[in-house]
């Protein structure tokens, strides 16, 4: 009787295991859930109450690569990327397109419309007909040529491979160097991790430079003197967030700020004091990834907005109240 | 001898190493004006390879020296302690990964996958136990192989089961390998892996279910000896058909059986066959009879069996990664709280085409239609031979031992009073 | 009758020899010469090629176990499904690739008000992540393996906001190279597959040295 106790509780046991592995093999699902889980939708889709404009309309652009946008006095937006620059009128009919040898980076137009390329580590001038024009060849082997900004005889350029922005004559002459590391009047030195250093001329002749790896906006003199700086890191709609940001800026009428980002792709707007005011675009409205949302902002103070990924230029405009 | 010192020299040349990797630099790298050193990424190596030679010898030399402890000198005490070595190192040292059990479903693989690269370890530990037990019996569940000696380590109250019972229970190993190199085949999973039930002991370090899937086991194998060997292992069933044809198998008696019946019961696993005499031999007619039967029996189960499976597959298929993904697909989550699965996140994050994950689904369960035939085929021959082997009966003047279904372990002998001269 | 019987067991016994010995052959020819080469085009006795001139050395070869970085959806399971505890799949940092921001995207908490090693700005959840001052603004990050369960969590947070320099992978001095890994069966983007075992990373950013001691 013994024996077969123990053969019969011994047999059982060995069906349990079977069933056993039947039921983990055919009926068992596997987890969904993350316990370690680290929520990222709710921080790229921020707070949408704080979004004050509203895309209103999308040029398309024939070009196969686009990197630069400009607008000029008149209203009229550039465009240049891969081989090319097109022209828009400001109602976005295309207006011109002619090629060029090579790929723009960057581009801006001064008061006589003549267009400034950015082309990696050279700049070449060229009118809106499409006439090269001149070439400037002083920047050094090494430069990655991020943003030029022109304002009457003076000519900035922002140089991410050698962490410098230049001045020049229009003639092409390099008279000095700004931004380089100085302890003794303060100057911090840019940080530039990634190929994105932007620069622009405010209302009241001052150099705006953004230094991506401290977050912030630094307030220069055309020779080279910081005056102030502004800028917070956070991941924050306040803030800047990522090893380096904001990627691109550019002024609207009234001294306001405009800022793109990478990573979180944001395009808010700052006020003249670098506080906080709105946001244009949240980062569910671009596609994930987007780098170098160029900015400029036209005649009736519109947002222009180039989207790389999309290869379009989308406009954003505040609804009328 | 010269061959294991040249090996522990070469090994010992060769330690696991780390090594240091040199970074290119996508972004510029920071200047550091501090003196600041980049640290290097640190990228550990793995078991040096030359290791996997060693391994092999290890093999081929336990299964030559069992083989002879129990051919030439007939000795448990050697086989035993055998067992205990190839528990040390296939099991403990070893891990018990990579094992001849296993090495099923790589072979299965690399057979029908041509993409998969085996190593020739993994094919010589599928070859050489089968090899040897051609020659000489099942030497290897004797004394190399490392779940055997678990098994046998706490066989304390070995019970006999009786010829039915085992017969029934001796089919359980058959689907079990059918299943494993189904699904070996279909690249789907390595099943014998998954319900490996002492790999966590040897690591040490198991989930719960592995610890106690292998503690039951043991806890049945208190009283059931070997009962994976017997009722689950599916390599044990390559080789027992190996075993039925071996050249030399272990014997009970040295010379001549004289029928005094001590060793009736000194195998724990009911592996040795008693004497049969039959009082009223079969006539022809009734064996005629029983010979069509046959005929027409396997046949016939091999056909409903393969039908019955067949007609299975799309659940049997259900276990693969990419059914699962394309039935997924066709059944998006609507319900507000269900979460969509990490396979649909991915799938959608990748950009893949969903008409080529539909493809490849169906591709999957076409072979599983076409396996489930076979399998369905080689399981009804399995039912039809064991109701075959029911049917007849086996004239047997001597007790000798299964020769499909002995371990060689050697226990027997000893109860033998015959000695040679 | 007994002559019969011999017989047959000599054919079936011949016949399975024949197999195995057939099987082997397949094997071991597909093994040796088999596709082209996957790992790259310098010969770095890869594991089938076309081109191989060292079929021996080729056969020795083993494989073990890693995930593709790029494929990874960070879900969580490399640090549940492992068989060990904890798991053999940890977070490597490539520091060549990482911008030794302040503000690091792996380490700190999204919502953090200050910048700082505070427990709860960390991410990681075993404070496995450990933040360095190294000279302004850099600051050095290094991964405690010992504390790293592999869950992921920093590696999502660089990936979007940093350079993607911390990378999950399989850690060859604990993984066991199961011959069928439990994380890679679960693995929902298909990231896991077998690689050289003397080419054992597939870290993005890095190049490594191939093995100067494996010949």
């Amino acid at each position: 009787m013994k024996q077969k106790i123990m053969i019969i509780s011994a047999l059982v046991l060995l069906l349990v295991l079977v069933a056993f592995m039947v039921n983990d093999f055919f009926f068992s699902k596997p987890d969904n859930t993350n316990p370690y889980e680290f929520e990222l939708e709710s921080v790229r889709t921020g707070d949408t109450t704080m979004t004050a404009y509203t895309e209103t309309r999308q040029i398309k652009t024939t070009l196969e690569e686009i990197h630069g946008l400009a607008t000029d006095a008149l209203g009229r937006i550039y465009i240049a990327g891969k081989d090319g620059v097109e022209i828009f009128d400001p109602s976005g009919k295309a207006e011109n397109k002619f090629k060029i040898g090579g790929t723009a980076q960057c581009i801006t137009v001064d008061e006589n419309g003549n267009l400034f390329l950015g082309m990696q580590e050279h700049i070449e001038i060229w009118n809106d007909s499409g006439k090269q024009l001149s070439e400037w060849n002083t920047c050094g082997a090494d430069a990655v040529i991020t943003s030029i900004a022109v304002l009457g005889d003076d000519v900035f350029v922002a140089d991410a491979g050698q962490k410098v922005v230049f001045r020049y004559d229009k003639k092409g002459n390099q008279i000095s160097k700004i931004g380089l590391k100085d302890p003794a009047t303060g100057v911090p030195g840019f940080i530039i991790p990634s190929p994105y250093f932007d620069l622009g001329i405010s209302k009241d002749g001052n150099l705006w430079i953004v230094n991506p790896g401290r977050h912030s906006f630094e307030k220069y003199t055309f020779n080279g003197t910081l005056l102030s700086s502004w800028g917070k890191a956070s991941m924050a709609m306040e803030g800047f967030c990522g090893c380096c940001n904001p990627s691109n800026f550019a002024f609207l009428h009234d001294s306001l700020f405009v800022t793109s980002e990478k990573a979180i792709e944001r395009v808010k707007v700052y006020n003249p004091d670098g506080s906080f005011r709105c946001v244009v675009a949240t980062p569910d409205q671009f596609e994930e990834g987007t780098k170098g949302l160029d900015l400029a902002v036209d005649k009736q103070n519109r947002i222009l907005v180039l989207d790389p990924v999309k290869l379009l230029i989308r406009v954003f405009e505040q609804p009328k109240k | 001898m010269k061959k294991n010192l040249a090996l522990a020299f070469l090994i010992s040349l060769f330690a696991v190493q780390f090594m240091n990797s040199y970074g290119i630099q996508r972004f510029p790298k920071p200047e550091f004006e501090s003196g600041y050193i980049q640290p290097e990424t640190l990228i550990p190596n793995p078991r040096a390879e030359i290791l996997s030679i060693m391994d092999t010898a290890v093999l081929l030399i336990s299964l030559s020296v069992v083989s002879w402890l129990v051919i030439k000198k007939r000795s448990r005490n050697g086989v035993f302690w055998m067992s205990l070595f190839a528990l040390s190192y296939f099991g403990f040292y070893r891990e018990g990964c990579v094992c001849s059990i296993g090495s099923i479903q790589n072979v299965t693989l690399a057979l029908s996958d041509t993409s998969y690269f085996i190593p020739l370890t993994a094919i010589i530990f599928f070859v050489s136990p089968l090899a040897y037990t051609l020659f000489f019996g099942r030497t290897f569940c004797a004394g190399v192989c490392p779940f055997g000696a678990m098994q046998d380590l706490v066989a304390f109250s070995p019970q006999k089961l009786g010829s039915r019972l085992n017969a029934v229970l001796g089919v359980i190993p058959y689907i079990y390998l059918g299943l494993a190199v189904l699904y070996a085949a279909t690249g789907t999973d390595f099943v014998i892996c998954r319900y490996d039930p002492f790999v966590g002991i040897w690591r040490l370090n198991a989930s719960f279910g592995m610890f106690m899937f292998g503690g039951v086991l043991l806890v049945a194998g208190i009283f059931i000896a070997r009962p994976y060997c017997r009722f689950l292992c599916p390599y044990g069933v390559l080789l027992n058909w190996a075993s039925r044809f071996s050249r030399r198998h272990i014997t009970i008696t040295p010379s001549e059986c004289i029928q005094c019946r001590l060793c009736e019961n000194s195998c724990p696993y009911d592996a040795i066959d008693i004497p049969v005499t039959v009082k009223n031999p079969e006539d022809k007619r009734t064996m005629a009879r029983k010979l069509i039967f046959i005929t027409i029996l396997i046949p016939f189960l091999m056909f409903a069996g393969g039908w019955t499976v067949s007609r299975l597959h799309e659940p049997l298929a259900g276990v693969n990664a990419k059914v699962k993904l394309a039935k997924q697909i066709l059944n998006p989550v609507t319900e507000k709280n269900q979460i969509e699965t990490f396979e649909i996140q991915a799938f959608k994050s990748q950009g893949k085409q969903q008409n080529q994950a539909f493809a490849e689904a169906s591709a999957v369960l076409n072979k599983f239609y076409s396996g489930g035939w076979i399998l369905g085929g080689f399981i009804g021959l399995v039912f039809g031979g064991l109701i075959a082997g029911r049917m007849i009966t086996k004239h047997r003047t001597d007790f000798t031992p299964n020769k499909g279904t002995c371990f060689s372990c050697v226990r027997c002998v000893d109860y033998c009073p015959v000695k040679l001269p | 009758m007994q002559n019969r019987r011999d017989f047959l067991n000599k054919l079936c016994r011949g016949t399975i020899l024949t197999g195995l010995a057939a099987t082997t052959g397949i094997l071991v020819f597909r093994s040796a010469k088999s596709g082209h080469c996957e790992i790259g085009s310098s010969c770095g006795n890869c594991l089938k090629s076309d081109s191989c001139t060292l079929t021996a050395a080729v056969l020795f070869r083993q494989t073990v176990w890693q995930l593709d970085p790029t494929k990874c959806i960070q879900c969580g399971r490399c640090a549940k499904n492992c068989v060990m505890t904890p798991s053999a799949v940890k977070v490597v940092h490539v520091y060549a690739m990482c911008g030794y921001c302040d503000l690091c995207g792996g380490y700190l908490k999204p919502d953090t008000k200050t910048i700082s090693t505070a427990a709860e700005n960390q991410l990681c959840p075993t404070s496995a992540l450990k933040r360095k001052f190294v000279e302004d603004p850099f600051y050095q990050y290094t991964i405690d393996e010992a504390l790293c369960i592999g869950c992921a969590k920093c590696v999502k947070g660089c990936d979007a906001f940093g350079n993607g320099s911390l990378q999950l992978q399989v850690r060859h001095d604990r993984c066991k190279n199961c011959n069928e890994c439990s994380i890679a069966r679960d693995c929902p983007s298909d990231a896991y597959s077998r690689v050289p075992a003397n080419k054992p990373y597939l870290l993005q950013g890095i190049e490594s040295s191939s093995d100067k001691n494996n010949t």
